[in-house]
Formats: structure tokens, sequence, C-alpha cells
């Protein structure tokens, strides 16, 4: 046996893994170390080269992850909303005020057993769920969130949107010929009628928005409604508004048009047979499909990033910037942190009494402390930088939207079937025309 | 005759046959017999078809198929089946052609139970038909004993069986209310009229000691006379009865969706009410002022003042808002309860063992769903000879199968809801 070998043989556990791991992550090191020396001026060139290219899968990988947050969201607003609304609680269970339920929905649905009925088709019940999620999250490419934060400025966003909305429908008929369920077959057919029927009406809407603002880019959209309030185009298209909020609820399947999971009449139509993580990204579509019907709403008519009225912001805080303090800033952050949790710590325990101990004294001057200075961060970026305004503007008016939808879930019954597409036919569709010849001929006559 | 379609079911065992018994076994799934009889079961389930050769003309026309059509089972466990109904509907598109209603999955045998208990016990076995307003149910029974041995109730009892028969209309109505709403797609109706009955089942609970099977009605008077507890969450309530029920309706009777998607569906003229032998809100939904209450007279409601709501279009937007004038009716009638009760004992003075003379005697009520009669024979014994019960929802069920072809799949649970049917009741 050789020295080498004795020695191993000798050394603990603990020390066989250092011996293992030490040398690999010195080896590692260096190679990265090489290996950003000599790969990364060239990277830097090619990422420089096609910043379209990688602003796109930023964005792609950025919207991908942040759409299950807002569905998130979007399920726990639901269902206290409309507790609300149905004179309950809602959930108040898991996490402060019930806000982690949605979160434990996910790992439920995550865990349930993957159910697929015996005369079910297997592939296109498989790709059914991915088809439609896919097709709702990548319309958020287009929604610009804040000045220079969007995904993809295509010179013809609007069309994307009307397209990939399109797309959604044959995920949900793809599930209800796959699953061998008649209610399911039911679900999907009503659904492939709703939304070709009301993706028309929806299109015709905004053409008046389009010739207005003279191009179909949400960004310039957006840009052609700044100023304040007045010049957002709600005021100059008041019925493609109404048009375009009726046919966007059809368009998201919601409350009063949810004909394809009537739960009272086709049990959950095309979903009824899908359980586990398949049925979670049916779910997750319906969320983010409310979700982008609002944006866009507040997009299109509602002047997106804007804001209402005339804003003096954003204000140079250069006083607070690098030429002064600068990255001192860091460290008297943390200093404040310490000593606001202490300060805190010592006010908690003073105000509540004997039974605030050492740790839960200062651990809820930690939170209020750090509540208190993530406040302060956000206001200074609020005041400083165009795009937290324009994050700020955009999900305020986003939301005010979503709640309106999940209102009216609360109050109003489903229409039915043929009374659905009547009113798609008889009424949105000449409405939504005369709307666009009204703006044509306005145009044509006040630019002459 | 036409016979039914031939179901195949020779091929697992063509398979099984084919296979050589030398080959080692495998995992495979065609060859497992367990997973293939599941298959075959489960094919099998999914045929609406009944296991048994046609009996009749009907059901021979109704199981074969047109082209076009197909099947479709609405229920016995359906989201918007009120219990255990199953519609066994043939549709072609959304619109339906034909319907099976399918009936029994509740069926315990009520009525033998009944002819085998003495005559006090009868009273908490018809508790659970209806129940949603069992009272009516306990009512009925102790009607038609009393008329069979000929006793006399202290008025006090009669007024306090009229009060809370009264408040559970009105729970029921609610709940009817909230129910249609959920077919139909509202979420929030329901909740709304849970809590207005809440309210009146927590009352009567103070009253009668239960929220559901109240088994308060006996023969000769009612079991316990009125309590504070009872009288104060009456009180309460009465209060703002009249309010909260039109704040409640409000959600619903201005609204045009749901207005629109009543209205003018289901449409059940005089005739046809007539010949089904249909009673209560759905009977004077089309036009035929019936009401046992004023018809056949029983209790107090002769020294009552109160009208017999009416309307003439017969459709599922006239159920509904019969019912809720009848709420309002039920809440003037509560009001002259309380005003005119007398003192007096709630019990009359009875044996312990009822052996009445034999003889025979019908009790009807007025119940939320229409007549609810009993109908029992004597024959001396301790025991009722025979106890038949009529029950209103299942006369008015009866309809379903007129009123639905034509219409579509949506339409069904509007139609189904508005008749207000109980499945405990229907099944007996």
């Amino acid at each position: 046996m050789t020295f080498a070998g004795r020695t191993w043989g000798r050394m603990s556990p603990t020390a066989r893994l250092t011996a293992i791991f030490v040398p690999l992550a010195l080896l590692l090191a260096i190679a990265a170390v090489v290996a950003v020396v000599l790969v990364l001026p060239a990277l830097v060139n090619f990422l420089g080269a096609n910043v379209p290219l990688v602003r796109f899968v930023v964005a792609v990988v950025a919207i991908l992850v942040l759409t299950i947050p807002t569905a998130f969201v979007l399920i726990y607003m639901e269902l206290k909303v409309i507790a609300r609304v149905n004179l309950r609680v809602g959930p108040n269970r898991i996490g402060p005020w019930g806000t982690a339920t949605s979160l434990v929905h996910g790992f439920k649905v995550l865990s349930k057993e993957d159910f697929a009925p015996t005369g079910a088709d297997m592939p296109v019940f498989t790709l059914a769920p991915v088809v439609t999620f896919l097709a709702s999250v990548m319309t958020l490419l287009v929604i610009p969130f804040a000045p220079g934060i969007f995904g993809q400025d295509f010179n013809i966003g609007l069309l994307f949107f009307f397209a990939m909305g399109g797309l959604s429908v044959l995920g949900l008929l793809m599930a209800g010929w796959a699953s061998f369920n008649k209610y399911s077959l039911l679900g999907g057919l009503r659904s492939a009628a709703q939304i070709v029927s009301y993706e028309t009406p929806l299109t015709i809407s905004v053409v008046g928005v389009v010739i207005l603002a003279g191009t179909m880019s949400m960004n310039h959209i957006v840009l052609a409604q700044s100023g304040s309030a007045l010049d957002w185009f709600v005021f100059k298209q008041p019925l493609a508004v109404l048009i375009f909020f009726i046919a966007a609820t059809a368009e998201a399947n919601r409350t009063p048009f949810d004909m394809t999971e009537a739960d009272s009449e086709i049990v959950a139509g095309f979903a009824t047979e899908y359980s586990g993580m398949r049925f979670g990204f049916f779910f997750f579509a319906e969320y983010v499909n409310v979700f982008i019907v609002s944006a866009l709403l507040a997009t299109i008519f509602f002047g997106g990033w804007t804001a209402p009225f005339d804003w003096p912001w954003p204000y140079n805080l250069n006083w607070l910037a690098a030429s002064s303090i600068g990255i001192l800033w860091i460290p008297i952050a943390l200093l404040a942190l310490f000593v606001g949790t202490g300060v805190m710590a010592v006010a908690v325990r003073l105000i509540g009494g004997r039974e605030w101990t050492a740790p839960s004294a200062f651990g809820l001057g930690f939170i209020i402390t750090g509540a208190a200075m993530t406040a302060l961060l956000g206001l200074a970026l609020f005041i400083a930088f165009d795009w937290a305004q324009g994050i700020f503007w955009f999900m305020a008016k986003t939301y005010a939207f979503v709640f309106t939808f999940v209102w009216m879930r609360g109050t109003l019954p489903r229409v039915r079937v043929d009374q659905l597409m009547g009113f798609a036919w008889k009424w949105l569709l000449p409405a939504s025309l005369l709307n666009l010849f009204v703006t044509a001929a306005a145009v044509i006559i006040l630019n002459r | 005759m036409p016979t039914r379609p031939a179901r195949s079911t020779t091929r697992t065992t063509t398979r099984a046959a084919a296979r050589p018994k030398e080959q080692p076994a495998q995992h495979r799934s065609e060859d497992d017999p367990r997973i293939m009889l599941d298959r075959q079961v489960s094919a099998d389930l999914y045929q609406p078809i009944p296991p048994y050769p046609t009996r009749t003309e009907r059901e021979a026309e109704f199981y074969s198929l047109g082209d076009g059509q197909m099947f479709l089972n609405i229920g016995p466990h359906h989201p918007a089946t009120h219990g255990v109904l199953r519609l066994v509907v043939k549709l072609s598109g959304e619109q339906v052609v034909d319907v099976d209603p399918v009936l029994g999955y509740l069926h315990r045998g009520v009525e033998k139970i009944c002819e085998n208990s003495d005559y006090y016990h009868v009273i908490d076995q018809v508790d659970p038909l209806e129940y949603v307003s069992s009272l009516f149910q306990e009512w009925a029974a102790v009607l038609a004993f009393e008329k069979l041995m000929d006793v006399e109730v202290p008025a006090r009892a009669e007024y306090i069986r009229v009060l809370s028969g009264e408040l559970l209309r009105v729970a029921s109505h609610t709940l009817f209310m909230g129910f249609l709403a959920l077919d139909l797609g509202g979420l929030t109706p329901i909740l709304y009229s849970f809590i207005e009955r809440d309210e009146i089942v927590e009352m009567l609970a103070a009253l009668t000691g239960a929220r559901m099977l109240f088994n308060y009605f006996r023969i000769g008077g009612v079991n316990g006379d009125l309590n504070h507890d009872f009288m104060s969450r009456l009180g309460d309530w009465m209060s703002r009865a009249a309010r909260q029920t039109e704040a409640n309706t409000g959600l619903l009777n201005e609204n045009e969706i749901f207005v629109r998607r009543a209205r003018g569906v289901g449409v059940m003229n005089r005739e046809m009410a007539l010949r089904f032998g249909v009673t209560g809100g759905n009977l004077r939904a089309s036009g035929i002022p019936f009401d046992v209450r004023r018809a056949h007279p029983y209790s107090v409601y002769p020294a009552l003042d109160f009208n017999v709501p009416t309307r003439l279009e017969g459709d599922s937007l006239a159920r509904y808002l019969i019912r809720m004038d009848e709420v309002r009716e039920s809440i003037k009638i509560i009001d002259q309860c309380l005003h005119q009760m007398p003192d007096g004992p709630v019990m009359a003075r009875l044996p312990r063992l009822l052996r009445p003379r034999p003889g025979r005697a019908w009790g009807a009520v007025e119940g939320p769903r229409g007549m609810l009669g009993v109908y029992a024979i004597s024959d001396g014994s301790d025991q009722p000879f025979r106890f038949r019960i009529h029950d209103p929802s299942f006369m008015n069920l009866e309809v379903v199968s007129h009123l639905l072809p034509g219409n579509l799949l949506a339409d069904t649970m509007a139609i189904v809801a508005s008749l207000d049917p109980i499945m405990g009741g229907i099944d007996k």
C-alpha cells in the first residue's frame, strides 16, 4: 500500500470530502478566471451586437418567471374580493391575512396526481394546457410596463396581441376534444364559438385608436396619450372602450361570459378531466389572461404608464447621488437598519409591556424598520426615476380593471350561449363598425 | 321491437385466448385482466343506456339516437342538480331534444317504515322527506292523524304551527332564490340567502332544539311553548325582514342578465299544469290561484289576512317572482300571528298509546313547494294501516320532460331550479 493509500485510509469522511472538493473548487475558479479573460470580451461583443436578441431572451425569461406571482396575486385578490362581496371573510389562515393561500394552492396543484381518463388522446391532452398557457403568456411580451420596460416593441404590437389571443382558443379546443368527455367537448366547442365571435368586435374596436395614434406599436400608443388624463383615448373613443371591455371579458372567459367552464351546466367545461399541474396551467392561464386584458385596457385607452395629471417628477436627486456621498449610502443604510431595529425593539418593549421578550421585540422592530426603509427606498425611486413612476401608474390602472373583473364575477349571473352569440354579432359588431366609421370620418374631415 | 345497441364484451376474452400460455408474464396493461376489466366497466359507465332491454315503447324511442344527437348525463352527481336527480338528456348540439328523468337514488321506503311504526313515531320518520322545510311534512301527517282521531288542537298550538311554518316557508323560498341564481351562474345570492336562512334556522333551533329536522309538531299540538330566546331572535329578524328581502331580491330582479335568462323559459300553461297535478307556486305562476290555505282551509288560516299571489306567464321568472311575493305574504302572516297569539296550552290531552277507530283521513297543507298531503288509513291498531304521502316536488318534477325539449342545455338548469324540487321527498 502506498503512502497516499494509507493516508486516504486514515482520513475521516469530512477530511475526504475536503480533500476532494477544495482542489476541485480551486481548479474551477482558475478555469472560470481564464474563461472570463478569454471569452468575456467576445461574449460582450456578441451580445452588444445583438441587443434585440438579448432583450428578447431576457424578456421571455422574466415574463415566464413573473407570470406565476402575478397569477398568485390575482387568485388571492379574487378569493378575498369575492368573499367580501359574499359577506364572507375569505382566506385568513395561511400567512398574514391569508396572503400565502394561493402559494399553498400552487403547491397543492403541483403535488396532485396527474390523472388522465382512459380514452383520452394523450399527446393532445398533454399539449393543450401548454398551448393555452403559452398563448396567454406570450401576449405579455408586447405590453409596455414603463418607459423602457417592455419585452419587445413590435410595430405590429396590437396585431401580435390579437394573434396570440386567438391562439389560446386552440388550446381550449384541444382540451375539449382530447378529454374524452362530453362536458369537455361542449366546453371546447363553446369556447371556439365564443372567442371567434368576440375576436371580431374586439379587434375592430381598437382600430379607431390605431387611426388616432397612427401606429400599432404599444409604446407609441402610450406616447400618443402622454400629457394629462384628458389626452387619454378613453375620451376620444368612449364607445370603443365599452366594446373592448365587454369583448375582452368574453375573450378572457370571465363572468358573465364564462360559458366554457359554466360549472352549473357543463361541470367544468374543457377542464373537467384535468387535474394536477395540467389543470394548474389552465388556471394560471385564466388569471394571466385577466391581467393581460386589464393591462391592455390600461395601455390602449387609459394612458398606460403615463400619469393622469401633469406630473412634475422625476426630480433629479443628485444631492443624494454618487458625486457627494455615493457608495457611502450602503453602510449608512446598514447602520440605520441596526440602530432602527434597536430603537424599535425598545419602543415595542416599552409600549407592549413585559410579554414582549427580546426575540419577539427585536423581530417586530426589524420588521417595522425594514418596512419603513423599503417604503423610503420606494419613495426615492418613485421621485427619482420615470420607470418607477411608470410601473406605479401602470399597475394602479391595471389592478383597478382587475378589480372590476373580479367584482363582476361576484355580482353577475351567466348569460346563455345564444344570447352571448347574438350579442356579439347583433350589437357589438355593428357598434364597433360604427365607431370605426365615425372615427375615420372625423379624422379625414378634421385633417382636411 | 327495437333492441338496445349491442355492447362488445368479447374483446378481452379473444385477446386472452390468443395469448400463448408458455410466454412469461409481462406487465403490459393490455394483458392485465384487471385493467382490461376496468376499461370495459368504464366504457360501459359512459353509456347512459340502462343495463336491461328496453321495456316500453317510450324507452325504446328515447334510447335510440338520431343523426348528430348524443346523450348527456346530468346527474346524479352534477353541480346543478338539487340532490340526486339524474336527467338523461338527448342533445342535438346544445339543444335538448328529449329528457328522461331517472329517480330513485334516494329511495328509502319511508311510507312502509311509517306503516310499521306507531302514530307518534311517524312524525320523525317523515321529517327528512322535505329536508329544507320539514315542518310542513310533519304538519301534513299530524293533520291527517288529528282528523283520524278527532283531536281538538288548542288555539295557541295552531298559531305556533302557523308561525313556525311561515318562518320556514320564508327560509325555503329564500334558499330557492339562492339556488336559482347559482344555477344561472351567480355566486353571491346563494350566500345572502344562506345568511337569511341561517337566522331563521337558528331561531327555530331555539324553539325546537334542532336546525333542520325539527320533530316539533305533535298529534294534538306542538312539542314546546314559545321561549324567550326564540321570541327575541324573531323580533330582531322581523324588524328588518321585509327590507332584507327587498335587498336580496334587488340583486336579481333588476339584473338584466338574470331576467333575460329566466323570462319566457320553460313556459307551463294552465292545461299542462292541471294535467300533471302541479301545485304550489308553480301552479300559481301559471295563472291558477289554488292555495290549500285558501281552497281547503286548515289550522287558523281562515282568521288570517293574506293574499294568494298569482301570475299569468308560467315561465321561470314568474315562478321566481311568485315565491318572492309569497315571502312578503308570509312576513305579513307572521306579524298577524304575533298579534293574535292567544294564551293557553300548546298540547291537547291524549293517551300515551293511540288507537284510532278504523277509518281514513286526508290531511293536506300548503308547503313551500305545493300541496303536501298525507292519506292515512287506520285499522284500529296502534300503527297506520296505510300511510300515503303526496309529495308536491314529485308532481312538479313530472313536467320537466315536457318543459325541457326545445330549450338549450343552459336552460335545463333554469327550469329545473325554478320548479324547486327536493329529492328527499321525490324519492321517499
